[in-house]
């Protein structure tokens, strides 16, 4: 739910002297993002999705670093990144295994897929493999009714997935992984 | 009576091969050069050598309703905006393009984006040409990676061939003030939020807010996006502009249908993606207008194992379902108000075959809603949730007969449209769920005990006592 609040502020935050935020970032994002909006914070979105691209998710140190290079307070970023659900404000696995679970996947048996991805991981719902590589999610509709059940693995969409193949994706990223 | 089609060519899958005019296999992404082949952008050289107001004058006459939802006429919409020569300073002026394609059962814009992403963008052209627009943003949902790379990719080509841009095709057209003028066209990817679908939210994503809707007025032809004069259109609504503007009115109106119960028109073909239980899912290309047992049974080749038709989702989950009895139900703008559902939405329906649990699919709806309630208002955020708590309840058995008639004055009440909440997420919650207990009371019915009421009286030498 995207309007929980989070007691962000009696947490601790991890510190790292590099920045998550690179000097080369900022430049790209000046030249090529900034001009686009009439307000820096216009250009929040893109810059919170180049700082998950690049790290995986999005530290609170980044969360700062960018309210920096924007001229917003931290708790501006926090607000918008916390709203949206793609942002990810803890760690996750290496490789999301996301699975639709709205109505048109739900009625063609997207829970014979969820089990399958369970079965194979050995996690819940939610949750992240021991070794940092999986995180398996169930996801509101993706926009692929017409290929029910749908998953998203990383950045790729598979549509009219089977337990079996939803095993043969996991499996395929764990070999990619190991080369 | 049997269905015939008016159209009989493709135009919104001209170049995307669909049934039954092409063969799926064959898809792939149309480049510009491709696209220029086929006749790409000559609807927008023709837009160039018309005068703005005109352009906007042939979409107005066209009564092309906006294909995102609601229906309401593009042509209408863009008059919205102040006039250019009323504006003291002229500041930028934005198109905001609705490709936040979320709703559940519905994803029909996405096979625009994936195969054919000139034709949406010689539409914001044209579109940015008839309202004088300075900067238009393509607001495409955070899930579409791949439309993403495609539509990024298709916005290089159209600059770097002068559709947007300081060297482009629009640079220095007329303006009233003589001034320079010149088109942006920007991508920008939302993050996984259902509410930046709507309009005034999508404009708060785009400023880099939590995507909170707007209260209106003002609207955002007046105010929107960082305060100045936004118009929002749908991918389809700006799909369907090119051959508008290249074939003419009459050309656009004879196609779809008229309305049969006096209303507006539901002129033109529409995107309809189709899902559930049929034998073949998928988008198809369709006068307004088709009977959904004729979608269904032509398109869809027919219901999957020969199954009966239980129900469907008018189009998008928001809009409530169609009964067992409502299988003959014509697919146009009309149907909100013929077959007691909210609306066409976005023409993508979802079918059910007899073995469906309808509770099942209310608790589903219902927690998509509660997922995707943005907060703001107390009715959508407290309700959405008990709603899923009760419809939860029903479905495990748990539930007593009173919990019915509770989860019903809750789907009716909460968020009932216009003024308990300041968008329309808990009408479309209150509409599907209010559908779906209406039409199929039995099964809710079936799933409760009796509520036990105890009453106590005294009886015998007590009572006399």
């Amino acid at each position: 739910m995207a309007w929980v609040a989070k007691p962000s502020a009696t947490e601790q935050i991890e510190r790292r002297d590099e920045p998550y935020l690179t000097q080369e970032m900022c430049d790209q994002l000046s030249r090529d993002i900034l001009p686009r909006y009439e307000t820096k914070m216009g250009a929040l979105l893109p810059t919170l999705h180049m700082v998950q691209h690049a790290h995986g998710w999005i530290a609170a140190q980044a969360l700062e670093e960018i309210a920096d290079f924007l001229d917003l307070a931290p708790a501006e970023v926090l607000d918008s990144a916390s709203f949206y659900e793609e942002y990810w404000l803890k760690p996750k696995g290496k490789h999301l295994i996301a699975v639709c679970r709205s109505i048109a996947c739900e009625i063609c048996s997207h829970a014979e897929v969820t089990e399958a991805c369970r079965k194979r991981l050995n996690i819940g719902v939610g949750e992240t493999t021991e070794d940092g590589k999986f995180t398996l999610i169930e996801l509101e509709c993706i926009g692929a009714c017409g290929g029910a059940p749908a998953a998203l693995v990383d950045e790729t969409l598979h549509e009219n997935v089977t337990p079996q193949r939803i095993v043969e994706l996991i499996d395929q990223a764990r070999d990619h992984d190991a080369l | 009576m049997a269905y015939t089609p008016k159209t009989n060519f493709p135009i919104l899958t001209k170049r995307i091969p669909t049934r039954p005019w092409g063969d799926e296999r064959q898809r792939h992404i149309v480049r510009y050069d491709e696209y220029v082949e086929t006749g790409g952008y000559v609807g927008l050289r023709k837009a160039l050598s018309m005068a703005p107001g005109d352009v906007t004058e042939v979409v107005k006459e066209a009564q092309l309703r906006g294909r995102g939802g609601a229906g309401f006429p593009a042509g209408l919409k863009w008059t919205f905006l102040p006039k250019i020569e009323d504006v003291n300073s002229p500041g930028p002026r934005y198109l905001a393009v609705n490709a936040d394609e979320s709703e559940p059962g519905t994803f029909k814009d996405r096979l625009l984006m994936d195969f054919d992403p000139h034709l949406m963008l010689e539409g914001i052209a044209i579109c940015c040409y008839a309202c004088r627009i300075d900067k238009a943003y393509i607001y495409i949902r955070g899930e579409y990676h791949h439309q993403a790379q495609v539509v990024e990719e298709a916005l290089l080509e159209a600059y770097h061939h002068g559709v947007f841009g300081g060297a482009g095709l629009m640079n220095g057209s007329d303006t009233a003030t003589g001034a320079p003028w010149k088109v942006e066209c920007y991508l920008h990817r939302g993050a996984g939020a259902y509410i930046c679908g709507e309009e005034t939210a999508l404009l708060e994503s785009l400023e880099g807010k939590r995507g909170w809707p707007r209260v209106k007025p003002p609207f955002p032809a007046v105010q929107g996006l960082f305060g100045k004069p936004t118009i929002i259109n749908n991918v389809e609504t700006l799909a369907h502009l090119p051959s508008i503007i290249e074939n003419g009115v009459e050309w656009f109106t004879a196609q779809g249908t008229e309305s049969t119960i006096g209303g507006p028109p539901s002129y033109g073909t529409k995107l309809m993606g189709l899902s559930g239980h049929v034998n073949r899912p998928g988008v198809y290309e369709c006068d307004l207008g088709i009977p959904l047992r004729t979608f269904v049974e032509e398109y869809g080749a027919g219901m999957r194992g020969g199954k009966k038709f239980k129900g469907a989702i008018a189009g998008g989950i928001s809009t409530g379902v169609l009964g067992p009895d409502q299988y003959e139900a014509e697919l146009d703008f009309d149907i909100g108000r013929k077959y007691n559902v909210l609306g066409l939405g976005t023409a993508c329906p979802t079918i059910f075959d007899e073995e469906t649990d309808m509770v099942a699919v209310a608790r589903n709806i219902s927690r998509f809603f509660k997922h995707e309630s943005c907060g703001q208002c107390t009715p959508c955020r407290e309700g959405s949730g008990w709603l899923f708590q009760l419809l939860s309840r029903i479905e495990s058995g748990e539930a007593r007969t009173k919990d019915l008639d509770l989860a019903l004055e809750i789907a009716t009440g909460m968020g009932a449209m216009p003024g308990t909440t300041i968008c329309g997420l808990a009408d479309g919650n209150n509409w599907a769920i209010r559908t779906i207990m209406n039409k199929y009371w039995g099964e809710f019915e079936a799933r409760v005990q009796p509520t036990f009421v105890p009453v106590t009286m005294s009886v015998g030498a007590a009572a006399n006592g």
